[in-house]
């Protein structure tokens, strides 16, 4: 962790953040509390109900300033106090793409192209540098042959891409995403995490909730688990996913772990198991010492 | 005749751009995954055999009836489709009522459908929330009722559209059993699906739709062998085998459990 | 649902708001100036701006629509006006006075001369571009919005709509046939249409909130409302000849 003269290089501080819907009687978040650096990748896991859309709601202001209810502890993006700030202003610096493409849809556009604009128009940007970033997501997202197509015309899984285009054009410096590739095919959820991948080298710092654990474990820095509102573990993917308690919280390991964990292939010096393949071939082909059976 | 022959059908929505071409195939009894890139043509396919839509050209048989001759009402008690969404069917107030709406529709009687519904909860592991209102549930579980509300029509044949969407690890698990203990009561069941491991472990019959045709067809381990073809169609193997083909086995492995089975023995 | 036709044409050129300006002194001439000829020649300027916009073709069905509403005007304007008194022709005991059918074919004529005039502004318009011309004029963009979204809503809810009948006749719901199966298969329908929108509106709202849409600074656009050589002198020839016909109705 990074700190000087008392500023901190954190781009998302979470304290102790607790919340209840309104009308329930059960913690949403249960005393969440972890750190993220800039351009980190983070991982959030945990089975349904976990809490997973609830922390990418408060991470981006909708919780508390959208929805009420019982709110405790802090959440600091970029240095701001969400709760002190608004949804607009938080919106600038911290994008948030949902599960349901369909409801993303501004619905008051009749291009994708425009679609793509659209939060672009709200904050007053020029209209070249509309253009530039508009193209520049197409781009990211290789959605640039449906640009003239009417968003609702699309399949999900094209639209889901959509989605994701029109709040990284915003370019936030925080964009968290929520099982953001459910509707996609095999190769298509492959691309969102490049894209993912290659936000974060160009400095974006990225929380998202995800199934996909072999997707997970190999794009992520770090992984959080989620169980009943409660933060479970926040660690890299090798120590989450080498827990042998996992299963009791409703998630599963990547497929590669779960047979090294069968064939006691470890990692001595780290105490872990490998989470993607390329860790298990490394193994195997012993050109990392690192690696060995025991 | 059992089963659903599809006989060298063509489709279209709007003239000129061919959705589905000469597609030839015939479902006894395997259960089969339905697998292919967003937009392959997957959904109307199997929006033709529920006979919501009709083929342009060719015929469509569902158990011997077909699906041109009858209005979709009619084959209802022939062959059930589980929708992607289960916001687009619920309108009742409580889950087993709403459960029992399909059976009542096909000429259940009140206490025949009342058992049968039932028991598709019991079955999806939801009957303890059958006097509740479907919208106080989460939206996977309103899936699972979507499902129940199938399965209570007792049909012979039943397609599932992307049944895992959203679904956390127990509730592919619980499909995964639902839809094995349908194959073994004889349900013919079919799947549209992205996820390739639950495909593996799964299905029995694998599919792979591009562009509107049929490219593969047979047993799933033999389609998931072909790895160049798979990802010709932007498709990706199951992560068990790509692990089998890392660990340099021949074989074509469908899951982890197999792997460990294989290498414990070998050991 | 909108009805926007995409063409070249010199009225596409046209800017929105010069269009709009037309629609309503169009519209609203033959009222001020009750008479026939007034009418008459109004709707043949509609029309030939029609013609020459190329989507002269696309006005006939909505008028074909209104005929019902056109001969139901002039058939009861022609037996029952109460002013009536020159009988004209008579079918069997039913008697067609002249003073009716007149007024009748006035009506007639201002209803067509309506569609016209708003056909010239709807169908070589696009909406968005009227929206965002409004907008700019200084109506609030969330108004706009609301416009804008109901025109892509409702063709949308017909798809929904048409999703939700399949899922219910999946279930073995007849939703054709008689008068009585249609009204048992209203409720399947309705239930979820409506809980669906519900959903719908909810979670586009917070999906609006974070992409800025009540963001304070002055909104921008991505498309320039292409403007019009001659606008402002069109839009004065046009508010110049409203005035005119008003003080003609009053004075002379
Ligand atoms: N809008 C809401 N109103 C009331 N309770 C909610 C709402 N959204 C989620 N919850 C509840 O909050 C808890 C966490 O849900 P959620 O954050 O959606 O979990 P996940 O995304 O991991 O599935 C669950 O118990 C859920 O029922
Ligand atoms: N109602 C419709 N009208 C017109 N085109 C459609 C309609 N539904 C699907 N299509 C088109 O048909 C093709 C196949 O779509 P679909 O069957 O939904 O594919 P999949 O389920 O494999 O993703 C796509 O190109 C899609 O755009
Ligand atoms: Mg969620
Ligand atoms: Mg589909």
């Amino acid at each position: 962790m990074l700190s000087c003269g008392g500023f901190s290089y954190e781009k998302i501080i979470v304290e102790n953040l607790k919340y209840k819907y309104p009308d329930t009687d059960q913690l949403a978040l249960n005393d969440v509390s972890f750190e993220v650096e800039e351009g980190e990748v983070i991982g959030i896991v945990g089975q349904n109900s976990a809490g997973k859309s609830s922390l990418c709601l408060a991470l981006t202001g909708l919780i508390p300033h959208f929805f009420n209810g019982a709110y405790g502890g802090k959440v600091l993006i970029d240095g701001i106090e969400v709760k002190t700030s608004t949804i607009t202003d938080l919106s600038q610096k911290a994008g948030l793409v949902f599960d349901n493409p369909f409801t993303q849809m501004t619905a008051s556009k009749y291009t994708v192209y425009d679609e793509i604009a659209f939060g672009l128009e709200n904050i007053g940007v020029s209209r070249e540098e509309m253009i530039e970033r508009v193209d520049w997501s197409l781009k990211m997202m290789g959605i640039e042959n449906i640009k003239d197509k009417n968003p609702f015309d699309l399949s999900g899984g094209q639209m889901q891409r959509v989605a994701i285009a029109s709040v990284i054009a915003m370019r936030p410096e925080i964009l968290v995403l929520d099982e953001p590739t459910s509707q996609l095919d095999p190769q298509a959820s492959e691309e969102v995490f490049r894209v993912i991948q290659q936000l974060s080298q160009e400095g974006i710092t990225i929380v998202i909730a995800e199934h996909k654990m072999e997707k997970l474990a190999s794009f992520t820095d770090r992984i959080l688990l989620l169980y009943e509102g409660k933060q479970i573990d926040f660690d890299t993917p090798q120590k989450v996913f080498s827990r042998d308690d996992l299963h009791d919280y409703g998630v599963v390991p990547p497929i590669f772990t779960t047979y090294c964990k069968a064939m006691g292939m470890k990692n001595k010096k780290t105490n872990t198991y490998p989470v993607t393949l390329a860790e298990v071939s490394s193994l195997l082909g012993g050109e990392n010492n690192e690696w060995n059976k025991s | 005749m059992n089963g659903i022959k599809v006989e060298n059908i063509s489709f279209s929505y709007t003239e000129g751009q061919p959705v589905l071409s000469n597609i030839d195939v015939h479902f006894r009894q395997e259960s089969t995954a339905i697998i292919g890139q967003n937009g392959a043509g997957k959904t109307t396919f199997v929006k033709l055999l529920k006979g919501l839509l009709k083929p342009a050209t060719g015929n469509i048989y569902v158990n011997g009836m077909n699906t041109q001759e009858y209005t979709v009402a009619q084959l209802a008690k022939q062959i059930g489709l589980v929708f992607q969404n289960p916001n687009d069917q619920i309108f009742k107030h409580t889950v087993i009522e709403e459960v029992m709406f399909g059976p009542k529709n096909i000429g259940q009687s009140t206490e025949e459908a009342r058992q049968n519904s039932l028991l598709a909860l019991e079955k999806i592991g939801i009957v303890h929330e059958a006097d509740k209102n479907p919208y106080d549930l989460s939206l996977s579980d309103r899936k699972l009722v979507s499902i129940a509300s199938i399965l209570a029509m007792k049909p012979p044949i039943i397609i599932f559209d992307e049944p895992t969407m959203g679904q956390d690890y127990l509730g592919k698990e619980r499909l995964k059993k639902i839809m094995k203990d349908l194959r073994a009561e004889g349900v013919l069941v079919l799947s549209i699906i992205h996820d390739m491991d639950f495909v593996a472990e799964t299905f029995e019959r694998t599919i792979v739709m591009n562009q509107g045709k049929i490219v593969l067809d047979g047993p799933t381990r033999e389609v998931f062998s072909h790895e160049q073809l798979i990802r010709d169609v932007y498709l990706e193997l199951p992560h068990a085998t790509q692990l089998g083909k890392q660990l340099g086995l021949k074989q074509t492995f469908l899951t982890v459990d197999e792997l460990i089975n294989f290498n414990r023995k070998k050991q | 649902m909108t009805l926007y036709v995409k063409q070249d044409s010199l009225i596409h050129e046209i800017d929105p708001i010069t269009k709009v300006i037309y629609a309503f002194v169009a519209a609203l001439l033959p009222y001020i100036l009750p008479s026939h000829t007034v009418a008459l020649i109004v709707l043949v300027i509609s029309i030939m701006l029609l013609v020459v916009g190329k989507v002269f073709r696309k006005i006939i069905p909505l008028i074909g629509l209104s005929l019902f509403l056109i001969v139901s005007l002039v058939i009861i304007q022609g037996i029952f006006r109460p002013d009536n008194v020159t009988p004209l022709f008579h079918f069997g005991p039913i008697i067609f006075y002249k003073e009716g059918l007149s007024y009748g074919l006035l009506l007639m004529l201002r209803v067509i001369n309506l569609l016209c005039a708003f056909g010239v502004l709807i169908l070589t318009t696009k909406p968005d571009d009227l929206i965002q011309s409004f907008i700019q004029k200084g109506m609030s963009p969330r108004i706009g919005y609301v416009i804008g979204s109901v025109l892509q809503l409702i063709p949308q809810m017909s798809a929904t709509i048409a999703t939700i009948k399949d899922a219910q006749r999946s279930r073995g719901l007849e939703t054709e046939g008689s008068l009585l199966v249609r009204i048992k298969a209203f409720l399947p329908l309705i239930g979820p249409v409506i809980m669906n929108s519900l959903i719908s509106t909810r979670e586009r709202s917070i999906a609006l909130e974070v992409r800025g849409f009540n963001a304070k600074q002055k909104k921008t656009f991505l498309h320039e409302v292409h403007t019009y050589k001659y606008a402002k002198v069109i839009q004065a020839v046009l508010i110049l000849i409203f005035i005119f016909a008003i003080l003609w109705r009053i004075f002379l």
